[in-house]
């Protein structure tokens, strides 16, 4: 495709010499034409004025020994002028004495001569009236009067325009034919530049070139300058591209490092957590045994340290138990099944109950649509929020506990709220970080993974959670799902 | 006559401004001769001076014509008119016009001025064939003249051609008359 603007530049450029030439031609003609018409009816007026000057010369003598014929005869020599028309001699007190052609003494009346003026022109269009004083040793004998009709200015001005019109087609054709070198030297290598431009912002192909005309005109420096333009562009893209691919190259090999050591180390605390498991078991027993056997026997003291470490291998069974869901959180592949939310809620809330039957705690469970999820894994994080909840309102004589939900746009938002000990909203970004703990170990026990588990959980299945609260106001988590 | 006389008429009235008198022949030729004046070219040695009209014979004539130059110069000459009765007074005159009332005059006064820078003018007829210059006749009751060159050329007297044009004919002429 090569650009096809609607005016192109050497249309415009052919116009452009077609307009200046002829305005050129129209002003210079015009100037011409009116400085020849006024110098030549300049002429033409000194001519008429010279006849009568003549004309009044050769008639003193008729005038003075009164002969009309000769005056006449003298007046008929006007013939040979074309512009004039008529011609009157009066004598010195104005009379008429002799005349020539169409003019009357009407005419001879409204154009005389003031006392002390000896010659004078009157003009009304094309028509020129001279009066002249004819003046002989120092005397008036008479007054010699012509009518000029100018018609030869009419003439003039049609062979001008027929002229004019004639210079003016020559001045098209030249301006035609400067136009078709304009347009080589111009036109051509600004559209081919052009053409090149569009190519290259189309395709962005920058290994095409614009050629350069020859002529080393400011075009020839337009186009080079455009070519090397796009040599450095094409540096700057290789380059660019160069240093993008070698980036992503050590962004994958990082990520790849990154991955294997995670693995690694996810598998080595799995490995860890679950061999410390059979020892552990062992051990608790074992414990649990000798508390119970040596109860009533023995010192006391003993029996004491025995408990003591009976409940801490029960911790820390606790701790494994947290850290191979955390595990399992991010490596079990995620199912997607209908989970009912709700009656979950219902069976933990269940649970609790029953492993502290003294506290007075009520929950508030609503009915919800059942929903898309992994069951085992939303277990897990109803689990952590509920248990939390139960925790940090232990404090409390009386406690409420609600999960409920609300419609957000097109998410379902659920929460699980309590009217316990809450926290410091300032730390709430802190609460899903692992072992993380706003609360002392011996104010409310805990591992600090369990908020961190349920993160990694919900933002595995596409949802996300979030905390609000205050110092002993209470707490609020919400989640969603994907 | 009529348009002619009231044209004279009126350049007397601006020439002199005394009393108006009747145009006539006289005063018509009067006219004339102080206009032929203006025509003629001097010979050389003659040219300065005061120009000097005498008149042979009629004394009205002389008042008329007295009263027309009176102030008047032509080329730079201060005018004076000169009244003559024989051919013996003719001496420094530079025109002199006989008058038909001294044609007995004519003969010695042509014969006085023969060969000399006198403008010879007259209202005899046959004047120019007695060797006259310019001669007065009235055509169709307008004053005219006639004029011999061959005179005119003798006496070393040079008339313009303005003149001769509107002569009625003219003698000697090599070309004819206009």
């Amino acid at each position: 495709m090569t650009f096809h603007p609607k005016q192109s530049l050497s249309a415009r450029l052919t116009r452009m010499n077609l307009l200046v030439s002829g305005v050129v031609l129209l002003l210079a003609g015009l100037a011409f034409f009116s400085y020849d018409l006024v110098s030549f009816r300049h002429t033409l007026i000194r001519n008429i004025g010279a006849e009568a000057q003549i004309v009044g010369e050769n008639s003193i003598s008729a005038l003075l020994f009164d002969d009309q014929e000769t005056a006449t005869t003298t007046l008929k020599s006007l013939e040979q002028s074309p512009d004039v028309k008529g011609a009157i001699l009066s004598d010195a007190e104005g009379r008429a004495f002799a005349k020539y052609g169409q003019l009357g003494s009407d005419d001879v009346a409204t154009h005389s001569l003031g006392a002390k003026e000896n010659h004078r022109v009157w003009f009304s269009g094309t028509q020129v009236i001279v009066a002249h004083r004819i003046v002989f040793q120092g005397k008036t004998v008479g007054i010699v009067t012509i009518l000029a009709q100018l018609t030869e200015i009419g003439q003039r001005a049609r062979q001008y325009l027929l002229i004019a019109g004639m210079i003016l087609l020559l001045c098209m054709a030249a301006a035609v034919m400067i136009s078709a070198t304009s347009r080589r030297l111009i036109a051509e290598p600004i559209s081919k530049l052009a053409d090149t431009a569009l190519l290259v912002s189309r395709d962005k192909d920058y290994s095409v070139r614009a050629k350069i005309p020859v002529d080393g005109s400011e075009i020839g420096v337009l186009v080079d300058a455009f070519n090397t333009m796009l040599t450095q562009i094409q540096e700057r893209d290789a380059a660019l591209s160069e240093a993008q691919a070698e980036l992503e190259g050590r962004v994958e090999e990082r990520t790849a490092k990154l991955r294997a050591a995670n693995r690694e180390l996810e598998a080595f605390s799995y490995t860890v957590a679950h061999d410390l498991r059979g020892p552990l078991d062992a051990i608790t027993g074992i414990a649990f045994l000798l508390a119970k056997t040596s109860e009533g026997v023995g010192d006391p003291a003993v029996h004491g340290m025995l408990e003591q470490l009976t409940a801490s291998t029960v911790n820390m069974s606790m701790l494994i138990d947290d850290l191979l869901n955390f595990a399992r959180a991010s490596t079990t592949p995620v199912k997607s099944v209908p989970v009912n939310l709700s009656k979950i809620v219902r069976e933990i809330a269940a649970d609790l109950k029953m492993s502290d039957p003294e506290r007075r705690v009520e929950f508030s469970i609503i009915d919800a649509p059942e929903v898309p999820a992994d069951p085992g894994l939303m277990r897990i994080v109803l689990d952590n929020l509920l248990r939390n909840s139960w925790k940090y309102s232990s404090h409390h004589d009386e406690a409420c506990i609600e999960f409920g939900a609300k419609r957000e746009g097109e998410k379902i938002v659920y929460f699980v709220h309590d009217d316990g000990a809450g926290f410091d909203p300032a730390h709430a970004e802190k609460l899903f970080e692992p072992f993380e703990r706003l609360h002392g170990k011996s104010e409310f026990p805990g591992t600090g993974i369990g908020l961190a588990t349920v993160q990694r959980i919900l933002a595995r299945q596409g949802g996300a959670i979030w905390a609000e609260g205050a110092v002993e106001k209470g707490a609020t988590f919400y989640f969603t799902l994907g | 006559m009529l348009v002619a006389g009231m044209a004279m008429a009126a350049r007397m009235a601006t020439t002199s401004a005394a009393q108006p008198p009747a145009p006539s022949q006289l005063d018509v030729q009067a006219v004339y001769l102080f206009d032929f004046a203006k025509f003629v070219r001097w010979p050389e040695g003659a040219e300065h001076g005061t120009l000097t009209i005498c008149v042979a014979g009629q004394k009205a004539y002389a008042d008329s014509l007295t009263r027309l130059v009176k102030g008047e110069q032509i080329d730079s000459r201060p005018l004076a008119v000169r009244v003559v009765q024989t051919a013996a007074d003719v001496t420094g005159c530079d025109i002199l016009f006989v008058g038909i009332s001294a044609k007995e005059q004519e003969a010695a006064m042509l014969a006085a001025t023969a060969g000399k820078p006198v403008l010879t003018v007259s209202d005899i007829p046959g004047f120019l064939d007695s060797g006259g210059m310019i001669q007065f006749v009235v055509i169709d009751q307008r004053v005219r003249f006639s004029v011999d060159l061959r005179s005119t050329m003798h006496s070393g007297i040079g008339l313009s051609s303005e003149l001769l044009k509107v002569a009625v004919k003219v003698n000697g002429a090599s070309g004819g008359t206009s």
